[in-house]
């Protein structure tokens, strides 16, 4: 059965690599020293597979039909979506036979995600992946979260389903090893009047939330404050997909800050597994 | 901050409409390249009320965002277009201001 061998958040913006010297050089290298470190950090536990929480940008998905969930179960993903993106065009691989699994575990656990067969990854993806300097290396499975168009999925539907992708990962027998890897938020604003205002309290509350562990008072203190903190800061549920698949343990902080430059607040860190 | 992440909290048809309008331009080769050889004859063929015309043809930035646009397809829409980084987050930061 599979071991879940990490769990990890990170911020993402596309401006951190179209624009990656706007915080002055001291910033910039303390927060590429992080991705650098996370990707050292999934490399080194050699994962079979990298389960990728976050949300497509209007991209693969328009107000059409436009999923809460979706899970990709495609054998690869081309990436970046954005042709404005400064990362070079590439085609990640996927793992279709454990999104398989996890697909069908989770309907089975009364989740009801969409899939898709064809996703193009966008920078909510690769410029973590980039920037950690993994892209390509680990065969992905991407988990995508409406977080960019309301009526949103409530923020403990997003730990309950992490809960479910835990035990379904566990009883993979597939692959030895999982890493996981959720992106998005802290606060920011996208195209709105606020766009380059952040909210450093919602941001450290919601940390310490984390920190301290448990099922409810992350995404309860999410879903009350989540206004004060722009649409950006909607990716947080993101953070919770993969709080739930920690089974809730405590996280650690390992860099928060508020990055002005790149609108947004910048938090990085890991969930401290229960083995 | 203010309180309040979204214009609508479901979209309107109007909304759904700009919002159509710059998905295609942004996602399909063709519709793009149909949408810049001309864009006011593009937009002028367009279902639009007269506001949300005028604002599209205007790239009245602000006036867009007010109209329900998601703010994702406005950001990219701007990108494309090229637009200055402080000409686009002024427009926003004026709807505030009125």
């Amino acid at each position: 059965m599979a071991e879940i061998a990490g769990v990890f958040a990170v911020s993402h913006t596309p401006v951190m690599t179209n624009m990656r010297d706007a915080p002055g050089p001291a910033l910039r290298d303390a927060v590429v020293a992080e991705f650098e470190r996370v990707g050292q950090e999934i490399d080194v536990v050699k994962p079979d597979a990298v389960v990728l929480v976050s949300d497509d940008h209007l991209h693969n998905f328009f107000l059409d039909n436009f999923p809460s969930f979706c899970i990709g179960i495609a054998p690869s993903y081309p990436s970046p979506l954005e042709g404005w993106l400064r990362v070079a065009k590439q085609v990640l691989p996927g793992d279709p036979a454990l999104a398989a699994h996890l697909l069908a575990a989770v309907m089975d656990a009364g989740f009801d995600p969409a899939f898709s067969m064809e996703l193009t990854l966008d920078h909510g993806m690769m410029t973590p992946l980039d920037l950690a300097g993994i892209a390509g290396r680990h065969p992905v499975v991407p988990i995508l979260v409406n977080a960019v168009q309301p009526p949103f999925p409530a923020m403990r539907r997003c730990v309950a389903l992490g809960r479910a992708i835990r035990g379904a990962i566990h009883h993979y027998s597939g692959a030895e090893r999982v890493v996981v890897l959720a992106t998005g938020g802290l606060s920011h604003d996208v195209g709105t009047p606020r766009m380059g205002e952040l909210n450093e309290t919602f941001d450290r509350t919601f940390l310490k939330h984390l920190e301290a562990g448990g099922p409810v008072a992350a995404a309860d203190f999410a879903a009350e404050h989540v206004n004060t903190a722009g649409n950006g800061a909607e990716e947080v549920r993101n953070w919770l997909v993969a709080h739930g698949i920690a089974d809730c343990a405590p996280f650690t902080t390992s860099y928060y800050e508020p990055i002005a430059a790149w609108y947004t607040g910048i938090g990085i860190g890991h969930w401290k597994l229960v083995s | 901050m203010s309180a309040r992440n979204w214009v609508q909290d479901i979209p309107s048809q109007e909304a759904y409409a700009l919002d159509k309008i710059l998905f295609r331009v942004q996602h399909d080769r063709a519709e793009e390249v149909r949408f810049f050889a001309d864009p006011e004859q593009y937009i002028g063929a367009t279902n639009l009320s007269n506001e949300a015309r005028t604002a599209l043809a205007s790239t009245d930035v602000g006036k867009l965002y007010q109209l329900g646009v998601n703010p994702y397809l406005l950001r990219a829409y701007c990108l494309q277009l090229r637009m200055p980084e402080p000409d686009y987050l002024a427009a926003l930061r004026a709807v505030a201001e009125k």
